[in-house]
């Protein structure tokens, strides 16, 4: 079996119960292997099997309890191109 | 374009702008590099020129300002209401002057309704209690939020049936609002979490500080001229050039010029380090006097300041053992303190106190009552922990590895490289009656001259040290196991072992010295010149520096120190004498070393193994704790749980202490969070009133509460505090 593993950027929790709860539900789903929430960083760490489950399915639970997943890893760039009409 | 840009892994929100021909996206830099996005550019049929990136932008760091000034902007809003409502309800009670429209003896009416009015505006500006607090209730996982949504709004149901009876002209109910306490405590809360977040955004310094290290540009050279471009843009194989006072951007090897580094912010290492033509440059550190040149190796998340940051951010992000009775406790805690509230205000009730006795009783457990404090405790000192190891480069996998270390109660130390220095020295030149120390080393050395024997090369560099002269080398023949055998500017020159010098019948007149040779754990070379000896050599792997430092300091904490060499158990115990090993495992394979872990293990010892090489790998995995110590290896710092980037063995006793430091914050921490709720819920319940004492006012009950989450992490915020004992 694959394992991945993938760390989101949680945002929302407002205490230790929050993300007692989101590491609860995350362990849940079918492929999770193991989930980790920290409440300091904000970070939850899942490692899971890639063919039964994903980012998107982990992206909906967060979701639904009410916290949101914040994009971090993204660099912005401008590139000035020649020839375009 | 655009679609052909889109359809790219890894990027995100293309815009296509024809009028300022200027392509911007998104992109993730672990999956697609620029130099890709210009390649798809160039294959759509256009041509990428210039690029310009958002250079200096942390977006954590904003997204955590902004998150801060929220806090502070709303927590601002709710005192500004607070304050006034506050003196509305208490003022009078202690003379102070209250306009006669409010005064409650004339117009209770108006007094009961400009509070509610203010009330309104404190719980709007802490709205976020009641949508996330009844938004996660409703959903079955209560949390904190829930705790005072629930409360707060009990208090404003109260109020508003107190004005309602007002209305009806009952003016007794004046004393029975609740508005000030829902002000008092909203803010007081929002105080703590703003406090609480501020604090917060301190844990992080350590890995901020790594992360800014990072050069955003370097200057190549490409077609003979000099150029700057963004850091993201270099490639390995490019020509880098770097100038005094400048940072180095990447990782690479020198290829002109010579200069010093100061590598500290790295490896902790406060010298600066010599670096010239052919030596290994690490991106990060200052570049202090010379210009070089350097051909890139290793760019992005390959680089070694990329790994560390990964690593320390892996570590601070992970969880250690003893968090896990606190997250059980986290999970079942809302629900319990709604079980406690509702069951001690029921009793109240039964017993027939009056209703805003029992409503009193019921508020103030659901606001003392404080999971936060349990749940900051052990990240925020594994985070400030892990972080201020860095800044010793010493790197701490996780909260496992940062939890054993502290049990750790025996040191295996590999010898070569770990205890000593790893490379042979020359360290005593013996001459017969008649001979020059520099005329026996340059006979020596000219013998020697390109050897590839350790012992060979040692001698070699001991001559270009003194700058000896080498002399004209005639005839060479090399005994293998034995030694050379060659003539040297007429003369017959025999070089090597004893066993050499018994063969050819030469007398071993320098006897006594050695015999002390042998003792102190040096190898003895032999010279003899025309058939009588005229010397010799000894070399020895020396011990560093700061070797018995360590090995005593981590005597001083109560922990056995073993010692672990394939050398003979002579030049083992000679060097283990040197500084105060308990325990020689010598002439040991390198494929035994793992072994020899496990047997200690089986004693019931908590070993940490430390080494340096390829073949301590399957030892660092089999100790409790592996530690990877300096220039280590890749494959050791992979199986090690703890890295040190210097090579110095006092970093080992460092680990092991801010380990223990760390822990002991960590359980202080649980203590009080743990305390502080045990006692504040049965005060809130009423536990002193039983016994004759006051009832808890909410107010000082949301106080408390503030101020316990905002004290664990001030706790775990005193760890940044911590200092090796050998710098103390």
């Amino acid at each position: 079996m694959k394992i991945a593993t993938k760390t989101l950027h949680v945002k929302g929790m407002a205490c230790a119960a929050c993300s007692a709860n989101l590491e609860r539900s995350i362990s849940k789903i079918e492929g999770v292997i193991k989930a980790a929430v920290n409440l300091t960083t904000e970070k939850l760490t899942v490692e899971y099997d890639p063919e039964q489950t994903g980012v998107e399915q982990f992206t909906e639970i967060i979701d639904k309890l009410g916290f949101r997943v914040e994009q971090d890893e993204l660099k912005e760039i401008t590139i000035l191109v020649e020839g375009m009409n | 374009m655009e679609r052909a840009l889109k359809k790219l892994d890894g990027v995100q929100d293309v815009n296509v702008n024809l009028t300022t021909k200027r392509a911007t996206m998104k992109y993730d830099s672990n999956i697609i590099k620029i130099s890709g996005i210009k390649k798809a550019i160039e294959d759509a049929g256009y041509t990428p020129l210039d690029l310009e990136m958002s250079v200096g932008v942390d977006r954590d760091k904003i997204a955590k300002e902004n998150e801060i000034r929220t806090l502070r902007e709303r927590l601002i809003t709710a005192a500004v209401f607070t304050v006034p409502l506050f003196y509305i309800s208490m003022g009078h009670m202690i003379g102070m002057p209250l306009p006669k429209i409010l005064d409650p003896a004339y117009n209770p009416l108006n007094f009961a309704l400009v509070q509610m009015v203010l009330a309104i505006l404190v719980m709007f500006a802490g709205r976020k209690f009641y949508t996330v607090g009844y938004k996660t209730l409703f959903r079955g996982t209560p949390n904190m939020d829930s705790l005072i949504a629930i409360a707060t709004s009990a208090a404003f149901i109260y109020g508003l049936y107190a004005v309602i009876k007002i209305m009806g002209g009952n003016s007794d109910m004046v004393m029975e609002l609740y508005f000030d306490s829902i002000g008092v405590i909203i803010t007081l809360i929002m105080l703590g979490k703003y406090l609480e977040s501020v604090s917060k955004g301190k844990t992080s310094e350590a890995i901020k500080a790594l992360m800014g290290l990072q050069p955003k540009e370097a200057t190549i050279i490409r077609d003979g001229k000099e150029i700057k471009i963004p850091i993201e843009e270099v490639e390995v194989g490019h020509v880098i050039v770097v100038k005094p006072g400048e940072k180095i951007p990447v990782d690479g090897i020198v290829t002109d010029g010579h200069t010093s580094v100061d590598e500290s912010m790295l490896t902790g290492e406060s010298i600066p380090v010599e670096k010239n033509k052919g030596d290994k440059i690490t991106g990060g550190s200052i570049n202090k006097n010379g210009s070089i040149t350097f051909e890139t190796q290793k760019v992005g998340k390959d680089t070694v300041l990329a790994q560390i940051i990964k690593l320390v951010e892996d570590a601070q992000g992970s969880k250690a053992p003893i968090a896990r009775m606190a997250d059980v406790i986290a999970r079942y805690f809302v629900p319990v303190v709604f079980m406690i509230a509702i069951v001690s205000s029921g009793i109240w009730y039964i017993t027939g106190k009056p209703i805003e006795f029992v409503l009193t009783i019921f508020i103030s457990i659901l606001i003392i009552a404080c999971p936060c404090a349990l749940g900051l405790a052990t990240p925020t000192a594994i985070m400030v922990g892990t972080g201020r190891g860095a800044e010793y480069g010493v790197l701490i996998k996780g909260g496992e590895a940062l939890e054993t270390a502290h049990k750790t109660d025996t040191v295996i130390l590999d010898k070569t490289g770990t205890i000593t220095e790893g490379t042979p020295k020359v360290t005593d030149i013996i001459t017969e009656q008649g001979i020059l120390e520099d005329e026996l080393l340059a006979v020596a050395v000219s013998a020697e001259k390109g050897s590839e024997h350790p012992l060979g090369e040692a001698i070699v560099r001991a001559g270009e040290e003194k700058g000896v002269e080498l002399k004209n080398v005639e005839q060479f023949m090399a005994v293998p196991g034995h030694g050379i055998e060659a003539v040297i500017e007429n003369k017959n020159v025999l070089l090597g072992n004893k066993k050499l010098m018994t063969d050819k019948n030469i007398e071993i007149t320098l006897q006594n010295e050695s015999d002390r040779l042998a003792v102190e754990g040096k190898t003895p070379m032999y010279i003899a010149i025309d058939g009588k000896l005229a010397g010799i050599i000894a070399v020895a792997d020396i011990v560093k520096g700061s070797s018995k430092d360590a090995i005593d300091a981590l005597h001083d904490m109560g922990i056995e120190v073993a010692m672990i060499t394939g050398d003979n158990k002579g030049t083992a115990e000679a060097i283990a004498g040197q500084v105060g090993i308990d325990i020689v495992l010598a002439e040991v394979l390198p494929g035994d070393k793992a072994n020899e872990v496990k047997k200690l293990q089986e004693q019931g010892k908590k070993v940490a193994m430390v080494g340096d090489g390829i073949n301590d790998a399957p030892a660092l995995a089999q100790a409790d704790i592996g530690i990877a110590i300096g220039s280590g290896t890749d494959v050791a710092m992979e199986s090690a749980d703890i890295v040190l980037m210097k090579s110095d063995l006092r970093d080992v006793a460092t680990a092991i202490q801010l380990s223990k430091k760390t822990i002991i914050n960590i359980k202080q921490s649980l203590f009080w969070a743990l305390g502080y709720n045990s006692i504040g819920i049965p005060i809130a319940a009423g536990v002193l009133y039983l016994l004759g004492g006051p009832l808890l006012n909410p107010m000082i009950g949301s106080a408390a509460m503030a101020m316990s989450s905002v004290s664990v992490v001030s706790n775990s915020l005193r760890l940044r505090k911590f200092k090796p004992l050998h710098l103390i």
